[in-house]
């Protein structure tokens, strides 16, 4: 049967165009009818799809071991980008994406710096120390003589605090203030609830506004402490865990069998597409890995290949349901 | 009638993975090695609008049946194949394939197969398929990053799908160029 070939080709068409941007309700009508049209078509279809979604595990990688030393010599050396291969398997999806850094020093007066969604901006101060802002953020600074201030307003900021123990350095983080003399850690805000992951050294935490003023909790490197309200939560040693908080400073998210819900939440901080997951059960599923922060799209089409989720696409949202 | 989805469900997770058997079958009753991907699917056909009547209780009985009448129809009107052919083919020892035991792949091994797969496209073709699968790039980001145009971005991907397709079903997964796209003979003088 000669017309296998040709309903090969027409099937890899029909996908390929399926997953660009502007499928139309005509264009759906169209592979309809020509899925209708012969059995032949839809073997072919169905066959050639089952195969491409298979091949989506690439990015599904959550195996240890796995991301192969032989995708090194892959030649993205030419692209504009630099992408990693690392061995370790939880590395395997980094994309270190460009990010814009932006080095020039910090005058010691008072300065305000801002990220829109999806922005990402590394800081120079004068002191030696480094700052990186995530997505959504606002930040305030001011290098003193006696002491080093930075107002983290809204959003998340990662210290790498040159050392000086003549001069403290502190992170204002609304009822929550961060001291350290000299190490590697991050503030994150949501609202009320400050998060503190140390990578390196120790900071101290107090509480400077409501009943629990003047009360302080110490961590240090592999801790990360939750305080909300009166409550300040430690989670004791875990490298892991710090990495995955600051996975974020190379473009990608790192998650631990979280719940869907929660990554989608992840996901909105950076990108203006929103991911909405629509009912519980799509909810509450549990999921690991690590995804590139901007690619939202990816994700959902793992989704949809790995979990057998529906996604649905408009212009400002990616719909994921059950 | 069977409902089309649930038709196209039990196609992807009950048949596709014999693919492999059922090549291998084909392969061994029909000397014409061009013909066997073309009879595959013609028996995937044939099993498809059957089972729309009426669901197989068992798939692998069902679908090799189907491609055992499929062969010994198109011996007998191809003539050309020679008789004994299909006596064999009547007469065989349809267990030996039948219970073949088929083992679903984990999820680490379907990955191995991918990656497998992939280290067999060409290089072009294979950084294609990434930029796509992984990074999630459309074809006219693709085109971009590479600075191709998206009609080669287009033809390659499908390339790509086909071979990966035929290798993680259990084909060779080489990409198959069409004769017609050979490039010209240079003329005489």
């Amino acid at each position: 049967m000669s017309g296998v070939r040709e309903a090969q080709d027409r099937a890899a068409q029909w996908i390929v165009a399926r997953e660009e941007p502007g499928w139309s309700d005509e264009d759906q009508a169209a592979f309809d009818a020509w899925l209708a049209a012969s059995d032949l078509h839809r073997v072919a279809w169905l066959r050639l799809d089952e195969g491409w979604r298979q091949t989506g595990r690439i990015r599904a990688l959550g195996a240890p071991g796995m991301p192969p030393a032989e995708f090194t010599p892959l030649v993205y050396r030419t692209s504009k980008r630099r992408w990693l291969f690392p061995a370790s398997i939880a590395a395997s999806l980094m994309v270190v994406v460009g990010l814009n850094w932006n080095n020039a020093p910090v005058s010691e007066t008072m300065a305000g710096y801002h990220t829109p969604v999806g922005g990402h901006r590394q800081l120079a101060l004068a002191d030696g120390s480094k700052v990186e802002l995530n997505t959504a953020s606002s930040a305030r600074a001011a290098l003193d003589t006696d002491r080093r201030e930075i107002w983290l307003d809204r959003g998340e900021a990662f210290f790498d605090i040159a050392h000086d123990p003549s001069r403290p350095f502190i992170v204002h983080a609304g009822s929550r203030e961060i001291t350290v003399l000299g190490t590697k850690f991050s503030v994150r805000r949501d609202g009320e609830r400050v998060t503190v992951s140390v990578l390196e050294g120790r900071v101290r935490i107090d509480e400077v506004s409501g009943p629990g003023i003047g009360r302080s909790t110490t961590i240090t490197g592999g801790d990360i402490a939750v305080a909300q309200g009166e409550a300040t939560l430690v989670t004791a040693k875990s490298d892991q865990r710090v990495e995955g908080a600051l996975a974020w400073r190379e473009g990608i998210l790192s998650f631990d069998q979280i719940p869907l819900e929660d990554i989608a939440a992840e996901f909105n901080r950076y990108n203006r597409k929103r991911l909405i997951i629509d009912g519980a059960e799509a909810a509450e599923i549990r999921i690991g890995g690590t995804f590139p922060l901007s690619k939202p799209r990816a994700f959902a089409s793992l989704l949809r290949d790995a979990y057998g989720l529906r996604v649905e696409e408009t212009d400002d949202a990616i719909k994921i349901s059950h | 009638m069977v409902d089309q989805s649930a038709l196209d469900d039990w196609f992807r997770r009950e048949v596709l993975p014999l693919e492999r058997s059922l090549a291998r079958f084909v392969q061994r009753n029909w000397r014409v090695k061009e013909e066997v991907m073309d009879l595959v699917h013609d028996i995937y056909v044939l099993a498809f609008s059957g089972a729309r009547a009426n669901m197989p209780a068992n798939t692998r009985q069902y679908l090799f049946t189907v491609a055992r009448n499929h062969l010994i129809n198109r011996a007998k009107r191809a003539r050309i194949v020679s008789f004994d052919l299909v006596a064999d083919l009547e007469t065989m020892d349809r267990h030996s394939d039948l219970f073949d035991t088929e083992r679903h792949l984990s999820a680490r091994e379907a990955l191995r197969r991918v990656q497998a797969g992939l280290e067999k496209l060409p290089p072009r073709v294979r950084e294609i398929v990434w930029l796509r699968k992984v990074e999630g790039l459309n074809v006219r980001e693709t085109a971009e990053r590479l600075g191709i145009g998206k009609d080669a971005v287009n033809h390659q991907v499908m390339m790509g799908m086909k071979a990966l397709t035929d290798h993680m079903l259990g084909g060779a997964g080489k990409i198959i160029r069409r004769r017609s796209a050979a490039p010209p003979k240079e003329a005489d003088q």
